[in-house]
């Protein structure tokens, strides 16, 4: 362990704010090269032993991966759409990784080029072909298990590390509805064992990825901060928020100011930090760190910090078919269609794709709660009725609008008395443009499976916080550059999805890694060559 | 000729046909309203400001009894019991309001036997609760206006339905729609690519 400490100050070379996807990969990128590391994570490290009293929680409907500390998760909303916190983010080692679904997808060339193609948004300031190495080396670190038979992928240099999870049941039923209709299905990558594999054990289908009992969903608190504490390198300071970040006058950051449940003040110096806390808590921390020579926040020149928040608005389109599905065995889908989602105009609408679920409608205790039955006869209503219906998820890709944003609330306090983040958030005309014909394409593919009762829930969104510290060659018009650099501040990186420039419609976690991985390459080459 | 002499009565006449024709009124106009206000007034509702805690081990049977009638028609097994055991006890220890809910539920269930509920022969419970109505827990709302004494109207709208959603969350529910394991379980991978014998 390298790390000193002075009296309340510590030093060490490399400060990671945030232990989740983006930073757990940071910190054993940097580390595993002999750079000294740590990090600073607000959530507690959760005890795997406890994942079966997390997953027993988790199905009497609490989130465990909350934080603990009260109003440490408090945040405000406005706009047309709701945009709440509480289940869409997880505090703690492993950090969103701990509660995501485990899809790992690419995104598409198309995805980094929409101003060049569609006339719209923003070109990225690289291109797939400069990502994909680090696509593939994202995958073997995570452990996706897939197999090339996506039609519409962008070109891969290397195989899937696992094999794909074999499709459902359900997915036989959809592969033939698909053919007659010409849409193509194919394999959902994921992150996710489908073999043993990085010394985790292959998944058993408990059904509860939320809170993954046995390992087998990737997690950067099992995938890479472990490997990362081994190396001696990586020290990990678990329960401390970062409170804000002081820069001197030449422009560089020079510590990190944070406070544990006792909310002492500490510092940590150090010769690079990385902000990698999620798209709404760096954004937060960005603009609570205004000093008298940064009054709009630190690397906020542009004045773009919390703007463009971006997710991925959904739907899910069901419908009762006559047969039985046999839903709830998994918790994860297998069947996906990147048929709307690439190669396609996107000048007026968004890209979408279509998730095939596994499981869907209602469960046995909402059967029985809505039946108005009792006795043996409620018995036999909820056996009849269970496992009768399909459905279609869809995601939706969302342009970038100043109009979303993440800004601080004064009016509401945080634990540490900070202002809270305050989410406005709305679903545009191309978002639900995109929507409309999804759903169309949806319920026709339920149609042809010969469904009834097709029905379309309300327009929700991913737990994906994008966009908010974008990406870009110009300083006036982005936050980070492309090796994710903050434009004004040079010892200053920010990584995570708040970095994307696009949101394409595909899960943002495996480019979210590969740009992490990218970036620490970066860093460690600045630091070598200092 | 008719006398202008405003008396009690007629004041009254008048009061009940203003009253009445404002109702019809409304119910013409907004039903969907005057059901939800109806709904927002009188529906019965957990009391918050109650204590959490455990029920005795009386009560804790006296709602077994009544909960077996409810979700399977029969007695039940011990590991059913015990489902039902966690979902009240936790429900009681954790949420305010359903210690109080589910010891005026064993009140009335004694109160309607006139003695002790538990004990009494199985097709005596059964007769107890349809007469009672125990188990039409879709309280309509024109109910909460007829003169139902409201202990009933709770049990019907908050404790029936309560047991039977903790019961059907349980691996009992499960293994109503055959599934041995389920969410919460973890089994064999491969089970999910084929149909359940």
């Amino acid at each position: 362990m390298t790390l000193t400490a002075r009296g309340e100050t510590r030093e060490t070379e490399v400060c990671i704010i945030g232990a989740g996807a983006a930073g757990g990969i940071m910190a054993l990128e940097l580390a595993r090269r002999g750079i000294r590391v740590t990090v600073l994570e607000s959530g507690p490290r959760h005890d795997f032993a406890r994942r079966a009293d997390y997953t027993r929680r988790f199905i009497k409907g609490e989130n465990p991966w909350q934080s603990r500390l009260p109003g440490l998760d408090r945040h405000t909303t406005s706009g047309d759409v709701e945009y709440r916190l509480e289940w869409n983010r997880a505090r703690g080692v492993g950090g969103s990784t701990l509660h995501w679904e485990g899809y790992a997808l690419r995104f598409h060339a198309d995805d980094f080029r929409m101003r060049s193609l569609h006339g719209t948004a923003e070109d990225w300031p690289l291109s797939y072909d400069d990502l994909e190495p680090y696509y593939g080396r994202a995958e073997r670190a995570l452990g996706v298990a897939g197999t090339s038979d996506d039609p519409w992928a962008s070109p891969r240099s290397t195989a899937f590390p696992l094999p794909a999870f074999p499709m459902s049941f359900s997915d036989g039923l959809f592969t033939d509805a698909c053919r007659r209709l010409g849409i193509g299905l194919h394999h959902l990558p994921q992150a996710r064992n489908s073999i043993a594999y990085g010394g985790r054990m292959q998944c058993r289908a408990c059904g509860t990825c939320h809170v993954c009992p046995t390992g087998a969903k990737a997690s950067t608190d099992l995938t890479h901060i472990p490997q990362a504490e081994s190396t001696g390198y990586a020290y990990v300071l678990t329960e401390m928020t970062v409170l804000r970040l002081e820069a001197d006058r030449g422009g560089l950051v020079r510590s990190a100011v944070y406070a544990g449940s006792d909310r002492r003040e500490r510092r940590l110096t150090a010769r690079v930090f990385v902000v990698a806390a999620g798209g709404v808590e760096t954004a937060r921390l960005l603009l609570l760190s205004a000093s008298p020579d940064f009054p709009n926040g630190i690397a906020n020149w542009s004045g773009l910090v919390g703007r463009y928040f971006t997710s991925h608005p959904l739907i899910d389109v069901t419908g009762r078919v006559d047969t039985r599905v046999y839903p709830y065995r998994t918790g994860f889908s297998t069947a996906m269609s990147n048929q709307f989602a690439a190669r396609r105009d996107r000048k007026k609408r968004g890209a979408f794709y279509l998730e095939f679920m596994n499981s869907a409608g209602p469960l046995p205790h909402q059967i029985a709660a809505s039946s108005g039955a009792w006795g043996p006869e409620l018995a036999k209503r909820v056996r009849e009725e269970f496992g009768r219906t399909l459905g279609i998820r869809v995601y939706t890709e969302q342009l970038p609008d100043t109009g979303n944003s993440v800004t601080l609330d004064g009016t509401v306090k945080d634990y540490f008395g900070n202002p809270v983040p305050r989410l406005t958030y709305g679903i545009g005309p191309y978002e639900r443009a995109a929507m409309a014909e999804a759903q169309e394409v949806a319920e026709g593919i339920l149609r042809a499976l010969g469904a009834k009762d097709i029905r379309t829930g309300a327009a929700w969104y991913a737990s994906h916080q994008l966009g908010t510290h974008r990406m870009g060659r110009a300083p006036t018009s982005s936050v980070v550059d492309q090796n994710l650099r903050a434009h004004d501040v040079p010892n200053l990186y920010l990584v995570g999805g708040g970095c994307f420039v696009t949101a394409s419609a595909s899960q943002p976690t495996l480019t979210i890694a590969a740009l992490a991985i990218r970036a620490a390459e970066h860093i460690a080459e600045v630091l070598r060559g200092a | 000729m008719y006398s202008l002499i405003v008396t009690r009565r007629r004041l009254l006449a008048v009061f009940v046909a203003a009253a009445g024709a404002l109702l019809a009124l409304l119910l013409l106009w907004r039903p969907a309203r005057l059901a939800r206000l109806t709904s927002r007034l009188f529906k019965p509702r957990l009391d918050p400001t109650t204590p959490t805690g455990s029920l005795s081990e009386s009560e804790l049977d006296t709602i077994l009894a009544f909960a077996a009638l409810l979700v399977e028609g029969r007695e039940l097994s011990a590991e059913e019991r015990g489902y039902l055991v966690e979902h009240v006890s936790e429900r009681t220890a954790k949420t305010p309001g359903y210690l109080a809910l589910y010891r005026k539920t064993a009140g009335v269930l004694d109160g309607l036997a006139a003695g002790r509920f538990r004990s009494l022969p199985f097709a005596e419970r059964v007769n107890l609760i349809t007469r009672h109505g125990l188990t039409r827990y879709d309280v309509r709302i024109r109910e909460h206006l007829l003169p139902v004494r409201r202990e009933i109207l709770a049990v019907r709208a908050l404790a029936v339905p309560d047991l039977i959603g903790g019961y059907y969350a349980s691996p009992a529910g499960w293994a109503a729609v055959g599934y041995a394991t389920f969410p919460g379980r973890c089994g064999e991978l491969a089970r999910y690519t084929r149909a359940e014998a």
